[in-house]
């Protein structure tokens, strides 16, 4: 009994203030709900659904979230592969360049974000400044404000901030890759490259599978990097449908459309993650 | 050993160049942050920026503090974050006792899973429920309505990180304790808590992290400047300043200085705590 005393604090929050909203979000998007226009009200049907997936902005902000999630994780991936496996090494001040590679991860987003915009400044910036002095680009160009680069920009900012995360995790999984195992594979003449291959990289795969997708999940449902960056700017160019949804609930008042797209999105999510959660159980029981 | 000497020498070389690269790659915005903050606006505004701060000046500090709400939101947000991490981890004591000791019971395991759901839901997706409900309460504008928001969303987290730790202690101290006509609740505190200082540290480390960087509830939950937290007002900022970048720059290190300093003395904790938490779940 005691048991059940000590989770109902948190159950509380659990039912208030994820379950209860939750579905307060599917119940609202078969709802007319406009906050400027309180007289139109009453069920809507589907009709919600269908004039979100109609709007002409739908497709590019789908698109743009696969951009945004894919290329985010898989540039964080690589990036904190390289930084465990340097930091794994037998090398000096380890705990000073581990310090030193966790700190992006602690600042802001709201900061991270502006530190950056100032350093892509096309007038004044420091970036745009050292490429033309390296002679990368003949003059310096507006990152954030063209079309074509905003989104990668925001991307690599991103994957600044966000992989040290990795880096913690795969150094911990690393390790744990025992050091018996390796010099086995070494005396049975595997190069450095098998046995990357061939060892370490197999008994990583479970932490990776972890964090590669609570990384997608949390990347393609994210708001403020580029809401702080570039609003969904230039011309929607960097709009996602985390953006979408915020642009119908908060600019538009459009409550009713904002709770279909998030319904959608939270479908998809959950579709996800229980094919996840059922391939992981079907290989743990394998 | 397990390789060649010549190749030894050349990981060992590329391993210090991968480090330093990203070294060099974390640090140097905050780097760029304070020397812009350090210099008078004319080098600022200049096609040739350099590192070099020839006239340091502290005018941007003074500026931010003595022009805008800064010291107002910075309260706020240290008031937040402060009662949300005290918040979260009164809960998640007991919830992670309850996970790791009675995971047996259904409910209990039902309770799980429900935490690690949550986890996997998006802010973004319950804004306008969560605004909606704050408005009928009246919450809006008040520290309630984000301390709320926080807590609801550390909760889970801290849960399985203290869950974790407290499966690595032997139930015998428990079992022995009881014996000796000991209460559930005073076991906690008098047995457990005390052998898992640092990993309470970790979880307290997290959910203040996660408050004092929270941005998209605090933008919209909270419309007045007196209950303004820090990461919306500077989003604000750029509003207010303009193009001043030496002000946005020193609003910003202000702002990092706490969270760097607090990581810097605590970093063990931190990592050991997200280890555990990672490799467990």
């Amino acid at each position: 009994m005691v048991a059940y005393y000590f989770v109902i604090p948190a159950l509380l929050f659990f039912i208030l203030l994820n379950a209860y909203p939750l579905i307060t979000v599917v119940w609202d998007s078969f709802q007319l709900i406009n906050m400027l226009n309180k007289a139109l009200s009453g069920f809507a049907g589907l009709s919600n659904y269908v004039a979100v997936l109609q709007n002409e902005n739908f497709q590019a902000a789908l698109r743009h979230t696969f951009v945004w999630t894919l290329l985010s994780v898989a540039g964080e991936y690589v990036f904190g592969l390289m930084t465990a496996l340097a930091l794994n090494q037998n090398i000096r001040c380890r705990a000073l360049f581990r310090g030193i590679i966790i700190i992006p991860w602690v600042v802001p987003i709201v900061i991270a974000g502006m530190t950056w915009t100032w350093m892509l400044d096309p007038n004044y910036g420091i970036i745009n400044y050292w490429l033309v002095k390296m002679g990368i680009i003949a003059q310096p160009y507006n990152w954030l404000g063209e079309m074509n680069t905003a989104l990668y920009t925001v991307i690599f900012v991103n994957i600044w901030r966000s992989f040290p995360f990795y880096t913690i995790s795969l150094l911990a999984g690393l390790q744990s890759v025992s050091k018996d195992i390796l010099e086995a594979a070494a005396i049975d003449g595997a190069g450095v490259r098998v046995r990357f291959f061939q060892v370490v990289l197999p008994q990583l795969k479970s932490i990776s599978l972890t964090i590669i997708f609570i990384h997608l999940i949390w990347t393609a449902i994210n708001f403020d990097f580029i809401w702080v960056m570039t609003e969904g700017g230039p011309l929607y160019a960097t709009e996602t449908l985390p953006i979408q949804i915020f642009r119908y609930a908060m600019q538009t008042y459009n409550f009713g459309y904002a709770s279909a797209l998030a319904s959608m999105m939270l479908g998809f999510m959950m579709t996800a993650f229980l094919l996840y959660y059922f391939m992981s159980v079907r290989k743990m029981n394998r | 050993m397990l390789m060649s000497k010549q190749k030894q020498l050349f990981f060992q070389i590329l391993t210090y160049v991968v480090l330093l690269g990203f070294s060099f790659y974390c640090l140097f915005p905050f780097l760029w942050m304070v020397v812009t903050a350090l210099k008078p606006t004319d080098q600022i505004r200049t096609i040739t920026p350099s590192f070099i701060v020839a006239h340091p000046t502290m005018e941007h500090f003074i500026n931010v503090i003595t022009q805008s709400k800064f010291l107002t939101y910075f309260r706020n947000s240290i008031f937040v974050s402060v009662v949300v991490t005290a918040l979260s981890l009164m809960i998640s004591i007991f919830a992670g006792y309850a996970l790791s000791r009675f995971i047996r019971f259904r409910g209990v395991k039902l309770f799980s899973v429900a935490m690690l759901l949550s986890q996997m839901i998006p802010g973004v997706l319950l804004l306008i429920p969560l605004y909606l409900t704050m408005k009928d309460l009246g919450l809006i504008n008040t520290y309630t309505s984000l301390i709320l928001a926080y807590t609801t969303f550390t909760v889970p987290l801290c849960t399985f990180m203290m869950k974790g730790f407290f499966d690595s202690i032997p139930m015998d101290m428990e079992e022995a304790a009881e014996i000796d006509g000991c209460s559930r609740v005073s076991l906690i505190f008098r047995i457990l808590l005390p052998v898992s200082l640092p990993s309470m540290i970790a979880a307290g480390m997290f959910a203040f992290l996660n408050s004092w960087n929270e941005f998209m509830f605090g933008f919209v939950f909270i419309n007045d400047d007196e209950h303004r937290t820090l990461t919306p007002g500077i989003y604000l900022f750029k509003g207010l300043f303009q193009t001043d970048w030496g002000s946005l720059m020193a609003s910003s290190v202000l702002s990092v200085l706490p969270v760097v300093l607090m990581f810097v003395f605590m970093q063990r904790f931190l990592v050991e705590g997200m280890t555990a938490g990672s490799v467990k779940g």
